[in-house]
């Protein structure tokens, strides 16, 4: 039992690490966290069950589509709502994303949601498991992860080696001094923001065949995500990642040994723990930043 | 120009207009939806004062409105209580574990507390569905009907009138509350809590205070919300209700006592409007919290005090300082 646990929580986890990474992002270059990204992320999953269901279309064509149609919804949420909030405190950027997160919602549930109250997306590759060293995997469980691991390298050498990654950082680490040495900070913020919602609607295009669809689903992963970033120290990218598996393992743990309704709480629990007892998470350095 | 609109007159006016409902004849639907809506002027009052007034950003109110209904609900189902001894055991409850959360929350700031109060909120949710032991699970304790049997009037009236009641007592509590001592602390304290500190305004103690003044209004609003309703279901204290205790605050005003009468008013009035459409609902809050933030920082409110005078408060952010 040990070994599928492990594997199930492997997968879940690679998701989880997937939409933590988009929350990070964001973070990272504004030091504001989008309570709207598990929204992004269902809008992703739609998008791409609109193309695969709905038009008809192959996977990867209705993946691009996805991740197109999220890019611009960043952008346009930037230009529309974000940047006139630039200079303003940080309630009123949690406050209006968390009102957009309700809009997409909304939106959400007028567009896709009168299909009943789960809508099931064809699997990606073949659904029959493969045995590996005698434990069944699901091929789809292998895609996701390996899916997941391509954005995370992807994501590091972008920030490691390319200008665009380390006007990021630096917006984060100093707004003045970014102005100061000519980084434009608000079309950073722009790209960051549209950035996080493509990564958020990768992850829902991976999600999407596992689990079923919903307009609710958003909130439950970012719950997760949040979970994944406390647990690795909020703003750490590689921390995000490793919070995300270990949220996943966890998850998978308590479901199969405690009490199965354990799996869907044991988000939460591992949030306020980690908050109470070492707010820096395991692998923050610098002490918790006001927000 | 200002208008001559006194707010003593202004309050006055709408307390009878209240009052009168029921012997005018108001239809028991149209009684219910004036209930609905005193019960989320207490609520949005609580969190406006530990939001707006004591800068802490929790997402708990939810949950501790549930605490109340399901606290007052289960001690009349299981114990056998009569509800006007259930009803303030049940604030006890509420009032308490929301002093108890405030005492790892004091150790949070900003996005930090604001995280850890929403996964509370998200525990106690799963908590109400599945600890089938004391909460009865997912399809929620069915109450036994109230009644107020020596006095001539119907259930339906009995909690409207007692709801108006502790409303109209427990916003002149906030009033005072806020104009004196503790009020000041508490806005110090948001301002900068290293200045308040160097007031000797004791920090541990004036952020429990208003995380107890908060959970005290959500158990109130809880246990009539659960006499309102006569069943109390888990799925009544999810992200939905957070949200729009949120957007009840931000869009009367943030850290404005009628800002959060007139919010949570206009916002019951919408939400039964669009009672059969969620996504309109959904999309209504979202839109308004956003054209909130965006274009009147200040709330509704702001509006009123352009033009009306005589409607300053103390301890209120002026325009132009957010």
């Amino acid at each position: 039992m040990l070994p599928f646990l492990l594997v199930s929580g492997l997968t879940t986890g690679a998701l989880y690490a997937l939409v933590a990474i988009g929350l990070v992002l964001v973070y990272r270059s504004t030091t504001h966290i989008n309570f709207a990204h598990g929204e992004l992320f269902m809008v992703g999953g739609f998008l791409a069950y609109t193309g695969v269901v709905i038009l008809g279309w192959p996977y990867v064509p209705s993946l691009i589509l996805a991740v197109i149609g999220t890019f611009i919804l960043g952008i346009v949420s930037d230009r529309a709502i974000f940047r006139p909030l630039i200079h303003a405190p940080g309630l009123s950027m949690v406050l209006a994303t968390v009102g957009f997160s309700f809009l997409l919602k909304g939106i959400g549930r007028l567009l896709w949601g009168g299909r009943g109250e789960f809508t099931s997306m064809p699997p990606i590759v073949d659904p029959s498991p493969i045995f590996l060293a005698g434990l069944p995997i699901l091929p789809q469980q292998l895609v996701v992860l390996a899916a997941a691991v391509a954005c995370m390298l992807a994501l590091a050498a972008f920030f490691r080696g390319t200008t665009a990654g380390k006007s990021m950082q630096a917006t984060a680490e100093s707004t003045r001094a970014s102005y100061l040495v000519g980084i434009r900070v608000e079309r950073v913020y722009m790209y960051t923001w549209g950035a996080g919602a493509a990564i958020a609607a990768v992850a829902g295009c991976f999600m999407a065949p596992l689990t079923l669809l919903s307009p609710d689903i958003g909130f439950n992963l970012l719950l997760k995500a949040f979970a994944a970033t406390i647990l690795g120290g909020l703003g750490s990218m590689g921390g995000a990642v490793v919070g995300g598996f270990a949220v996943g393992i966890i998850e998978s743990l308590a479901g199969g040994y405690v009490y199965t309704a354990f799996q869907d709480v044991s988000a939460f629990i591992v949030i306020i723990a980690v908050l109470v007892l070492r707010p820096q998470g395991l692998f923050g350095t610098r002490p918790a930043r006001e927000a | 120009m200002r208008l001559p609109l006194p707010r003593r007159a202004v309050l006055a006016a709408a307390v009878i207009g209240f009052a009168v409902l029921p012997p005018a004849g108001a239809n028991p639907y149209f009684i219910y939806i004036a209930n609905l809506g005193l019960v989320y002027v207490l609520l949005a009052i609580g969190l406006n004062m530990l939001i707006g007034y004591a800068g802490q950003l929790a997402f708990a109110n939810a949950a501790l409105f549930g605490i109340g209904a399901y606290a007052t609900g289960l001690l009349r189902v299981d114990h056998g209580l009569p509800f006007f001894l259930a009803f303030p055991a049940g604030v006890a409850v509420a009032t308490a574990i929301g002093v108890v959360i405030a005492l790892p929350a004091l150790r949070l700031r900003g996005l930090y507390l604001a995280l850890a109060s929403i996964a509370f909120a998200q525990f106690c949710l799963w908590a109400f569905v599945h600890w089938e032991r004391v909460t009865y699970g997912a399809g929620g304790v069915r109450l036994p009907r109230l009644s107020f049997a020596p006095l001539p009037v119907s259930v339906e009236v009995g909690i409207y009138y007692l709801t108006l009641g502790l409303v109209v007592l427990m916003s002149w509590l906030a009033w005072n509350m806020l104009r004196s001592r503790v009020g000041r602390a508490l806005v110090a304290l948001r301002e900068s809590e290293v200045a308040a500190s160097a007031l000797a305004i004791d920090l541990t103690r004036y952020k429990a205070y208003a995380f107890g003044v908060s959970a005290m209004f959500a158990g109130v609003a809880g246990g009539l919300f659960s006499a309102l309703l006569g069943i109390v279901t888990p799925e009544t204290f999810d992200l939905y209700q957070v949200v729009s205790h949120f957007a009840m605050v931000v869009v009367g005003g943030i850290g404005s006592l009628w800002g959060a009468i007139i919010g949570a008013a206009l916002l019951v009035g919408l939400q039964e409007v669009l009672r059969a459409f969620r996504e309109l609902q959904e999309i209504a809050f979202g839109a308004l919290i956003l054209f909130t933030v965006l274009f009147m920082p200040s709330g509704l409110i702001a509006f009123i005090k352009r033009f009306a005078s005589g409607w300053d408060e103390p301890l209120r952010r002026t325009e132009g300082d957010r």
